[in-house]
């Protein structure tokens, strides 16, 4: 009987040390698996954060030591630089184009959900934006906006509705107007294609149901499909919040942040400070203020979506 | 087992692909090498290589590698290669960004080369070396230049009934009225408003940017503010084309190209560009004058040398090739362009059988002492984001001409007091 309790614990030993090592094997391939990604993110993001948030704090010029400025340069910004407060409001106020697509792309979703035809051709007619390159939507709507030949101006004009061309990026009052417009056209295909998305998986028995209980369209609209749209409609809204933090291109395609700043935003704002002023160090304060802003508002989505946005569900 | 170790080799060869930049320049320092960063020439390739061919017959055991970037990405570009310690040799840079490497030590001062071969320094026009002089050193020679004068479309001005180009902004813009007058859609002035190019509008009225020092904004004047205000007014009667405060470089030509507009305030490049595009353009009906008190804004390239380099002495020898009587002369018949190399100059402006190049050259060149908007400071990119912007909200109607210039005198101390 000891014998054989004996033998029974020697055959279970060799099977742990086995399954320790295939453990290990296991968690240093998965290591192995991560490390190109790690690579990429240490030496891109976390590396140049970390000399950003250094450089903030410093006097810093390409040929010449650093010294030590403390709060120098955010005391600059906030205090002095005026710009900044303007970039950084023209940053909130293009941040409206996030909204404004969303609802455009819910409408063009649902019409392109209902039984018409040539839906298909519809709908990747109003997709064909978003593959689009920014600067190429940039210089498709320079076009657009032009005085003496643009389509805006011509149609305009040829509908006795303005005696004289506006020009659309070059008056201050609707340059920043002119390039939301053009920021919605480029992503609105691409939230929709999001919210049709959401729209076919919700079961089409509720609606049955609610029909049957008498509920009008709308009612079904506002109980049952926007409710059930929330994870989409959540989505397109961080989608487009950060669009709204990172549209370079399509900015310095346009206006260049002109006339004067009415169309500077944070990130136009950073870019000059950098490569036309050569202040790296001023640009790296700003850079820290702006990514403290981004994670302020990814945290609040975050919040408003649960506390749980990004959680990936491992269970089978 | 096997194919574990075969992914984790895979990975480790990833992940090592993104270290490799870094250990690379390492394993590469024995060559002997230079670099060639030109602005926004790709199709002077050809000669360029000529400049290397040359170049190596002097020093054969050099290589020399030949960049070219646009305008928009050059200082993008120059700047991450100083801060990587890979800045490239030998630079050809526009306007003043040369002043500010040049004060933060990031060019070779070229002054004892120049004591020391003396033929070289001679080669060049007097007046125009100095707009490559910071604290009484040469860091630049002189590669193509050009400077801003008055271009003015003659059908318009027989138009309007006028005999000749204005002599004074009171006039430039009263003509400019009669020819907006002539017929709709019309207007009387334009400018480019880039790297400076506007100021001889305050010059010619003046007013003066900074103290003699540089040490602060001298431009709240009342003569500034007649003068914000008249280009204001006109502007917003149509008299000044609204292009001339938001367009930059194909905007402008464009909109001059296309014959509604009287007069141009624009250097000898634009008059060209305008030539190769516009059928209407021709001595009979294009004119150029030297802008009303001579005073034009050079907008100038010339070669330096990054301090960084390793060989300061082949790489000056490589500036000697490159600003040759030889090797100029090439560029200034490439381009029908002024190289400010005294010798080759003279050659192409006799030689040309287009007077109305010639002339646009020969003014070019006339009344070098009046050259403005130039200012040898390493503050200059940070003055003009601080001064524009406030001027052109004026402009354009958007802020009173004192409060903009109120705002922009602030503006502008404040960025010649930052570190």
């Amino acid at each position: 009987m000891a014998t054989e309790a004996l033998s029974a614990r020697d055959a279970a030993r060799p099977r742990r040390r086995l399954f320790r090592r295939q453990r290990h094997r296991e968690a240093a391939f998965v290591w192995c698996l991560l490390l190109p990604a790690l690579a990429i993110f240490l030496l891109y993001r976390l590396i140049p954060l970390g000399w950003n948030f250094l450089l903030s704090f410093q006097f810093w010029e390409p040929t010449k030591p650093a010294e030590f400025a403390g709060l120098y340069h955010y005391e600059e910004m906030f205090v002095y630089d005026d710009v900044f407060w303007q970039a950084l409001g023209n940053t909130f106020v293009y941040m409206a184009m996030a909204p404004i697509s969303i609802v455009a792309a819910l409408v063009l979703a649902l019409l392109v959900d209902s039984r018409i035809r040539g839906r298909g051709v519809y709908r990747t007619i109003i997709f064909l934006s978003y593959p689009l390159m920014a600067v190429a939507v940039g210089v498709i709507w320079r076009w657009l906006y032009d005085g003496k030949v643009g389509l805006f101006n011509y149609i305009l004009r040829s509908a006795g509705l303005i005696d004289a061309p506006i020009a659309f990026l070059e008056t201050f009052a609707t340059a920043m107007p002119a390039v939301i417009v053009a920021a919605i056209w480029q992503i609105v295909g691409f939230f929709m294609i999001i919210l049709l998305t959401g729209l076919q998986s919700i079961p089409q028995h509720l609606y049955e149901a609610a029909s049957i209980d008498g509920a009008s369209r709308f009612r079904q609209f506002w109980r049952i499909t926007l409710p059930l749209l929330r994870p989409s409609l959540f989505l397109c809204f961080v989608i487009g919040i950060i669009a709204s933090f990172t549209s370079f291109d399509l900015i310095y395609v346009m206006t260049n942040g002109g006339p004067g700043h009415a169309t500077e935003l944070l990130i136009t704002y950073i870019y000059k400070v950098a490569f036309t002023l050569t202040q790296f160090d001023y640009a790296g304060a700003l850079t820290v203020v702006m990514f403290l802003l981004f994670l302020g508002v990814a945290l609040l989505g975050n919040l408003l979506a649960g506390g749980e946005a990004g959680k990936v569900d491992i269970t089978e | 087992m096997q194919k574990t170790w075969l992914v984790a080799a895979l990975s480790a060869v990833v992940g090592a692909t993104f270290l490799a930049p870094g250990l690379a320049p390492g394993a590469m320092a024995q060559e002997k090498k230079l670099t060639l960063l030109t602005w926004n020439l790709p199709i002077y390739e050809e000669k360029f290589r000529g400049w290397i061919a040359d170049f190596k017959e002097l020093h054969p055991d050099f290589e020399v590698e030949w960049l070219d970037k646009k305008g928009t990405e050059w200082a993008t570009f120059y700047q991450t290669q100083l801060i990587a310690g890979t800045a490239p040799d030998i630079i050809d840079v526009q306007g003043m960004l040369w002043a500010e490497y040049a004060a933060a030590d990031g060019l070779v001062d070229l002054t004892p080369y120049l004591d020391k071969e003396p033929d070289v320094r001679d080669r060049f026009n007097k007046e125009g070396m100095t707009l490559w002089q910071y604290d009484g050193r040469q860091y630049m020679l002189p590669y193509y230049f050009s400077k801003s004068l008055m271009i003015y479309n003659k059908n318009l001005f027989e138009a309007a009934g006028l005999d000749g180009p204005p002599d004074s902004l009171e006039a430039i813009l009263e003509d400019g009225r009669k020819i907006a007058a002539t017929d709709e859609g019309r207007s009387g002035f334009i400018t480019l408003n880039f790297d400076w190019l506007y100021w001889p509008l305050f010059a010619m009225n003046g007013v003066e940017l900074l103290n003699e020092d540089m040490t602060e904004a001298a431009f709240n004047t009342p003569e500034m503010l007649d003068t914000l205000t008249k280009l204001a007014e006109a502007t917003s009667a149509g008299v000044v084309n609204n292009i001339a405060w938001t367009g930059r470089w194909v905007e402008p030509n464009n909109a001059f190209a296309t014959g509604d507009i009287g007069m141009y305030q624009a250097h000898g490049a634009a008059l060209f560009w305008i030539a190769g595009n516009a059928e209407w353009v021709n001595q009979d009906t294009l004119g150029v004058a030297a802008w009303p008190g001579g005073w034009g804004v050079p907008n100038a390239h010339g070669l330096g040398i990054s301090a960084s380099t390793k060989y300061p002495d082949e790489a000056f020898d490589f500036l000697k090739i490159a600003t040759s009587d030889k090797w100029q002369t090439v560029m200034a018949d490439t381009f029908t362009i002024l190289t400010l190399n005294e010798k080759v100059d003279e050659a192409l402006i006799a030689g040309l059988d287009d007077p109305l190049k010639a002339e646009t050259l020969r003014l070019s060149l006339a009344n070098m002492d009046k050259a403005t908007g130039n200012w040898v400071t390493p503050k200059d990119a940070a003055i003009k984001e601080a001064f524009w912007p406030e001027i052109q909200a004026a402009l354009l109607g958007q802020k009173s001409p004192q409060e903009a210039i109120d705002a922009a005198e602030s503006k502008v101390n404040r960025a010649l007091r930052r570190r």
